[in-house]
């Protein structure tokens, strides 16, 4: 094959480009350039607004949230007497918790197995008390919590009578 | 960050001729190529970011001109399929007898008169450089049909060009 055509070619290349653009050309590029350099900044306000409005919404929620958890309700704000009963039970727990708190040097594992007991029914009384701030009906939720109490201090009250049972035996057996 | 306007226009200075031939080379209108030739300095200016130093710029904005060349015939529905057209050229025209004078003009006025298939790949790869397995990546076709298709397009341009009285006497 001849390759004269092919040759000179390649060898001419630059003379080939020989056209011109129009000369205007370039105001048309530079005029979309401007075009692209005005989009930029109101692009960014527009993130940097959106970033903003996230931020507030954000805030309003956490302020509301909080106020929500330091507005703690007691039980006293629902009902006096239930109130009353609790503060009641309250103080005999805590009596009966003490004198289970003897036995436990003796008997470290029935105290581990009841505490552990009395350690639910706390954490279900916790979880009644967050659950009072937010609740539509309080007065259930505030006897649920009394109630809790009530059957807290009769756990209590039939672990001291076990527990001493069990003691007796032991010093029993012991002799 | 996109560099100064100074910096663009000189840039545009230092390579608009050539890149609006390349455009042209495979458009062959000018309209297009010179629609070609802004969209791809606007692209270029606006990616600059994006150019790393493994090219020069000029070859980086070439293959950003080629691109957008093609995609533009390809709107025109150029077909790079083989056709038998070019068979009545006689194959034993013998070119020995070719001028020295042949003028650069005249055949790049006969390369436009190339049918697009012919034209695109004869100019990527006589006048724009690339070889066979770069044009089939750039026109997505086989490499194999790169080459037909340049032999023919080389063939069918010494025709136009023999039937222009190109041929020494």
């Amino acid at each position: 094959m001849n390759n004269r055509l092919e040759t000179f070619v390649k060898e001419n290349r630059r003379s080939f480009d020989m056209m011109e653009p129009s000369p205007a050309l370039w105001a048309k590029i530079e005029q979309k350039l401007d075009q692209k350099k005005e989009k930029k900044p109101v692009k960014l306000y527009l993130w940097m607004s959106v970033a903003a409005a996230i931020v507030v919404v954000f805030s309003l929620g956490w302020f509301y949230a909080g106020k929500m958890q330091s507005g703690e309700i007691e039980i006293a704000d629902v009902n006096t007497v239930y109130a009353k009963k609790e503060v009641q039970f309250a103080g005999l727990i805590v009596e009966k918790k003490d004198s289970l708190a003897i036995f436990a040097a003796a008997n470290p594992e029935l105290y581990k197995k009841f505490t552990a007991d009395l350690r639910k029914l706390d954490e279900e009384y916790e979880r009644l008390k967050n659950e009072l701030p937010a609740s539509p009906n309080q007065t259930f939720v505030v006897k649920a919590m009394v109630k809790n109490r009530e059957i807290q201090l009769q756990l209590l009250k039939q672990q001291l009578l076990i527990i001493n049972q069990v003691d007796d035996y032991k010093k029993v057996n012991q002799i | 960050m996109q560099g100064s306007r100074a910096a663009q226009f000189d840039l545009y200075k230092l390579y608009a001729k050539a890149m609006y031939n390349v455009a042209l080379r495979i458009l062959n209108y000018e309209e297009e190529a010179e629609d070609v030739l802004q969209e791809s300095f606007l692209d270029a200016f606006t990616r600059i970011v994006d150019f790393r130093q493994e090219t020069t710029f000029g070859l980086w904005l070439k293959q950003i001109v080629i691109n957008k060349s093609i995609n533009y015939l390809r709107k025109r529905k150029m077909e790079f399929v083989s056709t038998d057209e070019v068979s009545e050229v006689p194959d034993e025209i013998s070119f020995d007898d070719y001028d020295i004078r042949l003028q650069v003009e005249e055949v790049r006025k006969a390369i436009t008169e190339l049918p697009d298939g012919y034209r695109v790949v004869l100019s990527l790869y006589l006048l724009e450089g690339y070889d066979h397995e770069e044009i089939s990546h750039i026109l997505k076709i086989s490499e194999n049909t790169s080459r037909t298709q340049y032999m023919r397009a080389k063939k069918k341009l010494k025709s136009i060009l023999e039937l222009k009285g190109m041929r020494d006497e």
